[in-house]
């Protein structure tokens, strides 16, 4: 039967070919819209880690300046100072632990043609790989030893070791950072968190590094955060020991917790850090830090805009807008064929098989519309590449969730449409059509 | 004369096909005003005038390779170099780019020694050539001269003597006084910094921020791992010199990586929020517009042919072509009326929810109202030629099949 109704159905939409393919276009360009808006949010809504969003936390603490709070949602500052996570990195509590942040360093080799270039670097402890789940395709991380003293040794990310080593193995051979040698220890696979959880302060959907460094280095290259530093007090300290020993935050701390008593533990330490510190004179403020699970993480930073939200509550009433327009075209055109649902409902067909046939042809126009509308949004989700000059290309793109979601929108915005024209038609009296015949 | 009554017991027949052509208009009208407070609210923030010549400006960073750098010598000599190209009017180093979105920030007093209270400004570390290599309008007081000028390193101590700033600063620091002269502090400190000069206006490093356009800056050279010039070329010679700039320099001196970038590029990496919600938006209006006006046009086609015989009998009674074209326009004003009328309702409720939960514009009345009337001509536009076909149908219509 059903296959009868589909055959008729596009029979009927042959019928009158302008009025169904206005619809089929209000139709696509609707689910157009919409998914195109839909796909951005959903893709910049995206979790990593969501697989460890019960044990990892980000760690905010309240240092800041004893006269205002820090500008940020929960008014803490969102990283935290060298000296404060100097002293977290020596509990011995969390399961994993990462003190880290952005860099950036020139690459040579010696002995060859490679062209200088600068890489995006990120100086972190060791842990970052097995906290974060980054897999290894050659070697491995260095020794934890190598977060507290300077020990030149690489991880680069599979690019990197494409560009500088043809993709060689090259765990054991030797690059110049800043005109330093470098031993390369291992190399990871191809790691590109979107948006990039782990370092939400520098643009979120940012490629990840490729290289990376161990924590110990610092004081060895005198190396500044190439991410954001904000400070507060003036009280300058000579030289780098002083802005090391400063409070200034640019470091950003992550730790695995596995179970509630373990992060009621930590708590305890982050507590005991504060008060200690307070002894000393910092701390001013009240008591106050914060352990945010990536998901809050993600919100907190506010990754999906007020903007972002905007569009997607437009996109929604546009997609009302063509469901009404199609409402209204739909009831025009089975208000015209109603002569022949008289003649089927005089013929025998109850009220419910012309209810049923009708909605079906609804719903060919909704596939027909959403097949479209998938075209019609890749186009859009292209447009909006090109606008945003290459900085998001990796979240405007569809994946087959989305397709499928944009078939099903479309299927459901033209049910939603035909319900109404459809029980229309059902309800029709027979008689004044077979009169007139 | 519009034959009102007849008319709206017409409708109220087919009442529901008018109501939806009603609610369309009014969802559209509720959707197209506020996006278009928010376009007219984007495109007046990126036209802001920036108070840089951001058509001829390239922007330079580099990073040497070696360890033991002389960067205050390679400064010295690249600027030597750059200036003496073809084609540029000046070159100028800087800590950071304008208009960039990264930049360096600091909160400044009016009194010594002061904690809070203060003022943001970001503030860049230059030399006595940036007003003429950013095009820069000094409007009080002096530049800066080479006396002025000191190179540090970075973990110096060191507190700036002198500062030029953006007339929007010295406003907010000196309300209606001369600031030329006057004296201001980094926080927590005693240190003072002369105001030898004021600029007309440079919007700074980040163009959302609520402070934009509150700027100071010092003739410093800040040595470090990497720095930043920036080169004013003639006007339409931007591009030529920037293909010669990298090896230039790369020739001075190969041991390092040179990055470059014209100031509009960065300038429009700023603003691409905006402009995305610019270009969608107006997309979006552009597209509803024109999906109610293919709906409106379907729906009148469909209703004259539904009554071609009421119109054949009308005709055939005397009433003339234009009777029956303006019998349908009247029609489709008379539903686009309500339906605009309950649009702005629906509007300024949306507004409402646009200005308190995500911080959009206020929509104004008279914007609103633009918005209707546009909204009420497309109606009438898509109604017009179905309207004129109708009065074609011929008075034999109402004869033929009675």
């Amino acid at each position: 039967m059903i296959g009868y109704y589909i055959s008729l159905a596009m029979r009927s939409l042959r019928g009158t070919p302008i009025l169904s393919t206005l619809m089929i276009a209000a139709i696509a360009v609707g689910v157009g819209a919409c998914m195109t808006v839909l796909t951005l949010n959903y893709m910049m809504s995206q979790n990593a880690l969501a697989h460890k969003d019960d044990v990892l936390y980000a760690v905010q603490l309240d240092g800041w300046d004893p006269n205002e709070a820090a500008d940020t949602p929960n008014e803490l500052p969102w990283q935290l100072t060298y000296q404060d996570a100097t002293a977290l990195l020596r509990s011995d509590i969390p399961t994993r632990q990462v003190a880290m942040h952005r860099f950036g360093f020139t690459v040579t080799l010696d002995e060859s043609e490679m062209r200088p270039f600068t890489a995006e670097a990120r100086i972190t402890t060791a842990d970052f790989f097995g906290l974060f789940d980054v897999p290894f395709l050659f070697g491995g991380t260095w020794d934890a030893a190598a977060d507290l003293s300077p020990v030149q040794q690489v991880v680069l990310s599979k690019a990197t070791n494409d560009k500088v080593f043809g993709g060689e193995i090259s765990v054991g051979k030797t690059i110049n950072l800043n005109g330093e040698p470098f031993t390369v220890v291992g190399i990871i696979d191809h790691w590109d968190p979107s948006p990039k959880v782990y370092d939400l302060n520098n643009s979120p959907f940012a490629e990840s590094e490729e290289i990376y460094i161990p924590f110990g280095l610092h004081r060895k290259f005198e190396i500044f955060s190439w991410g954001n530093t904000n400070g507060w007090s003036h009280s300058n300290e000579e030289g780098y020991e002083g802005f090391l020993q400063g409070e200034s935050v640019w470091i950003q701390y992550w730790v695995e917790l596995d179970s509630a008593a373990q992060k009621e533990k930590y708590e305890e330490f982050l507590t005991g850090h504060i008060r200690q510190q307070k002894e000393q004179g910092r701390f001013q403020r009240p008591l106050k830090f914060a352990l945010s699970k990536p998901s809050e993480w993600l919100v907190l930073n506010e990754v999906l805009r007020d903007d972002n939200r905007v569009l997607g509550w437009l996109s929604l009433a546009f997609l009302l807008v063509c469901v009404v327009n199609a409402v209204a075209l739909l009831l025009a055109k089975f208000l015209r064929k109603a002569p022949e649902a008289g003649v089927r409902r005089a013929l025998g067909a109850s009220r419910n098989a012309i209810f049923i046939q009708h909605l079906i042809e609804s719903s060919c126009i909704g596939v027909l519309g959403g097949l479209l509308g998938i075209l019609l949004s890749l186009l859009g989700l292209g447009g909006v590449r090109q606008l945003a000059m290459g900085k998001i290309d990796q979240i405007a793109s569809m994946d087959w969730l989305m397709v499928l979601a944009a078939i099903g929108l479309a299927v459901l915005a033209s049910l939603l449409a035909g319900l109404y024209p459809a029980w229309r038609i059902s309800r029709t009296n027979p008689s004044i059509y077979l009169k007139t015949q | 004369m519009f034959e009102l009554k007849p008319m709206l017991s017409a409708l109220w027949r087919n009442k529901i096909s008018a109501l939806l052509i009603a609610v369309q208009l009014a969802l559209t009208l509720a959707i197209v005003s506020n996006a278009t407070v928010i376009v007219q609210d984007r495109l007046e923030k990126m036209a802001r005038p920036t108070g840089i010549a951001v058509s001829d400006i390239i922007s330079v960073t580099f990073m040497p390779v070696p360890v033991n750098y002389d960067m205050a010598g390679a400064v010295a000599a690249d600027l030597e170099l750059l200036r003496n190209m073809p084609g540029v009017v000046d070159a100028t180093v800087t800590n950071q780019i304008p208009l960039s979105g990264s930049g360096s920030a600091s909160t400044y007093f009016t009194e010594p020694n002061q904690e809070i209270g203060g003022e943001n400004a970001n503030y860049y570390q230059t030399d006595e050539h940036f007003i003429d290599t950013l095009g820069l309008n000094l409007v009080a007081g002096r530049n800066f001269t080479r006396a002025d000028f000191d190179v540090i390193g970075p973990n110096d101590t060191y507190e700036p003597r002198v500062a030029i700033i953006t007339q929007k600063f010295a406003d907010v620091m000196f309300p209606g006084e001369d600031a030329v002269g006057k004296y201001f502090y980094s926080g927590g400190d005693g240190e003072p910094r002369e105001i030898i000069g004021v600029v007309e206006r440079h919007l700074g490093a980040w163009p959302s921020w609520s402070k934009a356009g509150q700027v100071a800056f010092y003739p410093l050279l800040v040595t470090g791992n990497h720095k930043r010039y920036l080169i004013r070329t003639e006007p339409g010679q931007r591009d030529t010199v920037y293909k010669q700039i990298e090896e230039k320099l790369a020739e001075r001196d190969p041991q390092r990586v040179i990055h470059l970038d014209t100031l509009s590029k960065r300038m429009a990496q700023s603003y691409i929020s905006d402009n995305v919600m610019v270009k969608v938006l107006s997309a979006v209006m552009t597209l509803l517009t024109f999906i109610v006006a293919l709906g409106i046009i379907g729906l009148t086609i469909f209703w004259i042919n539904q009554r071609n015989k009421q119109i054949g009998v009308r005709r055939a009674l005397g009433a003339t072509r234009a009777n029956i074209s303006r019998y349908f326009l009247v029609e489709n004003t008379l539903i686009a009326g309500a339906g605009l009328a309950i649009g702005m309702a629906a509007a300024q409720v949306i507004n409402h929810f646009m200005v308190n939960q995500f911080s959009q514009p206020v929509l104004s009345i008279p914007t609103l109202l633009v918005c209707a009337l546009i909204l009420l001509g497309v109606s009438v536009t898509a109604a017009l030629v179905p309207a004129i076909r109708a009065a074609n149908i011929s008075p034999a219509m109402a004869t033929r099949s009675v």
